[in-house]
């Protein structure tokens, strides 16, 4: 089973070529054939966040090379898949279509299935092309754009247990590193400056830590960062400055996640007594420091921690084109009518989260 | 299927979501094979396709009998022109055959008869949903006598001398149309369709074909969007402090 899989939906233009091996004895891991990614990060660092309409024309400038890179990779004709996956959503839209729409002429094309994958469950399910994590999972799923943990039942079967009340947590990376001054985005730069700082030197907040349930809080965070560089001495940061804010923040930001998955993992534990691994996905979860104390709290808890490979942690082609081979061999295929969806939760019967924006 | 011409059969797809319509026909030297026409504001990343595949099917047509695949690049709705760009850029690909991009101005323009036009200078409007207008200006004889341009009531103002006898097509016609008699242009709106035809497209498309020379002249074609992505630089990239 040979699926194409187009992602389009942020800053990245992404195509990739997975099979499985459906063979007697095989290990239901897929093999990435093919993985091209495009990154646009420097059309929008100095706007110091993405534009949509510039990453919308961006896509459409460079996706038919890329798709077609991909397809050159793999060695493969078009005749050779079957079936074509794009992220559907949630996302920039304008970036959503131009994906959805080339999957779905290619696939009419060659008159094989079109698939439109949500961009969380490709995220979600990337542990078991990679690692062939069995079902029911606890998953914890932080990038730019989300910040949730999810108990994954199954294909489609998502129970979510928390997420964020206000930012994303990737967000408040990119913001505080703004105010550093460390550009966009805010991750990589963060994480650096924070092996040469002091975390003990600003009190940060925890926010919600050692609250019920496990929701996210970051714009309080965000915050307290402004109003702690405020506070100090006018004049220019100092490095030190940057250094020690950049380790303060850090470390605030992976005890709280620290504890707010310690609480999933005992209420994911009531829902799926049999669930063995704790699945760590998005950009975030390439923060070192993050997977250290996820380590820790899975080890503490009886857990098996699963990260996927970084490259395929954020966002990339490989994960859409085996969300479609998952979907596809239980014959979960789309319409072309299918309309690109901006907002598109994993668990649309979860409740709001108090507070919660729209990118719960 | 012509047995007696010396040419192969040149069948195209053209696709149309550029403005406010959605538009797609199976044309096949010179003729419709099937057509589809809707005005449609949004939405056409939902209907695009399904119409592909009904005229598809009322043609008799399958995908591999495509020579090429034809398409309006803009000016119009920046994702509109995006959703059917991308389908028949996909098309192409998978089907390894030119993609050929004309414009909607150009479209449009072609979609006015001849009588309509004579001893009138053709103006066409394409609705921008902003205070400028995508226009092009054609002589009776449809050679453009300006590039596709975003114009605001002075710049549309200055194409035209005084009392000149001009002629407006387009979905923004009526809007253009008001700002020219208000300035002594003796303007009137033809009753052409204001949308791209997808038979236009088509035809267009195959003059383009014929006058190519390898495959290599059909790369993927750009959009023409007339106007920057709306976005302002932060000052010091948002830093708080030098």
């Amino acid at each position: 089973m040979i699926v194409l899989g187009l992602e389009t939906s942020c800053d990245e233009t992404a195509a990739a070529v997975v099979r499985l091996n459906t063979d007697e004895g095989a290990d239901g891991r897929g093999e990435i054939l093919s993985n091209r990614i495009l990154s646009q990060i420097e059309m929008h660092r100095p706007f110091g966040g993405i534009v949509p309409e510039v990453a919308a024309r961006a896509h459409l400038e460079c996706v038919d090379a890329i798709v077609q890179g991909a397809m050159d990779d793999a060695g493969l004709g078009y005749d050779q898949l079957d079936a074509v996956a794009a992220t559907g959503g949630p996302g920039l839209i304008g970036g959503v279509i131009v994906g959805v729409m080339m999957a779905k002429a290619i696939a009419r094309a060659r008159s094989i299935p079109f698939i439109a994958v949500n961009h969380l469950e490709g995220h979600a399910l990337t542990a078991r092309l990679t690692q062939g994590v069995e079902f029911p999972y606890l998953l914890l799923l932080v990038s730019g754009g989300h910040s949730q943990l999810l108990a994954v039942r199954g294909v489609g079967d998502y129970v979510r247990l928390g997420t964020t009340i206000d930012d994303a947590v990737g967000e408040a990376f990119d913001k505080t590193a703004k105010m550093l001054g460390l550009g966009y985005p805010g991750g990589p730069p963060i994480e650096a400056a924070a092996k040469l700082g002091n975390a003990k030197r600003f009190a940060l907040p925890r926010p919600l830590k050692g609250k019920p349930g496990c929701h996210f809080s970051f714009s309080g965070l965000k915050a307290a960062v402004k109003r702690a560089l405020d506070a100090l001495p006018p004049g220019d940061l100092q490095p030190q400055d940057i250094n020690d804010m950049a380790a303060s923040f850090q470390a605030a930001v992976a005890e709280v996640i620290g504890d707010r998955t310690r609480r999933a993992i005992h209420l994911f534990r009531d829902l799926c007594p049999q669930g063995r691994s704790l699945v760590v996905a998005g950009g975030v979860a390439a923060n070192t420091a993050l997977r250290d104390t996820l380590q820790a709290v899975a080890a503490a808890e009886g857990l098996t921690l699963a990260a996927p490979p970084l490259a395929l942690c954020t966002d990339n082609g490989a994960m859409i084109a085996w969300a479609g081979i998952e979907r596809l061999r239980l014959g979960l295929t789309d319409g072309l009518d299918f309309a690109p969806r901006p907002r598109w939760p994993l668990d649309p019967d979860a409740p709001k989260a108090t507070g919660a924006g729209i990118k719960a | 299927m012509k047995t007696t011409s010396t040419n192969p059969v040149l069948t195209l797809l053209a696709l149309d979501s550029a403005t406010t319509g959605c538009a797609v026909c199976v044309w096949q030297d010179g003729r419709v094979l099937a057509v589809e026409r809707e005005t449609m504001a949004r939405g056409q990343a939902q209907e695009l396709m399904p119409m592909v595949d009904r005229v598809l099917a009322a043609a008799g047509v399958s995908p591999s009998d495509l020579s090429a695949v034809a398409v309006t690049r803009g000016p119009g709705a920046f994702t509109g022109l995006r959703i059917a760009l991308a389908a028949a850029r996909g098309f192409a690909l998978a089907l390894a055959v030119p993609c050929v991009g004309v414009t909607t101005l150009e479209v449009v323009a072609h979609g006015v008869p001849a009588s309509m036009r004579d001893g009138r200078t053709l103006l066409v409007c394409v609705e921008s949903k902003r205070e400028d207008l995508y226009v092009q200006v054609f002589s009776p004889a449809l050679e453009p006598l300006s590039e596709p341009l975003a114009c605001d009531d002075a710049a549309l103002v200055g194409l035209f001398e005084t009392g000149e006898r001009v002629l407006l097509v387009g979905d923004a016609a009526a809007r253009a149309v008001e700002i020219l008699r208000r300035a002594g242009m003796d303007a009137v709106l033809s009753d052409a369709s204001p949308l791209p035809d997808p038979a236009i497209i088509a035809e267009l498309a195959a003059v383009l074909l014929n006058r190519g020379q390898s495959p290599g002249d059909f790369a993927a074609p750009e959009p023409l969007y007339l106007r920057p992505p709306d976005a302002k630089l932060p000052k010091a990239e948002g830093r708080l402090r030098g």
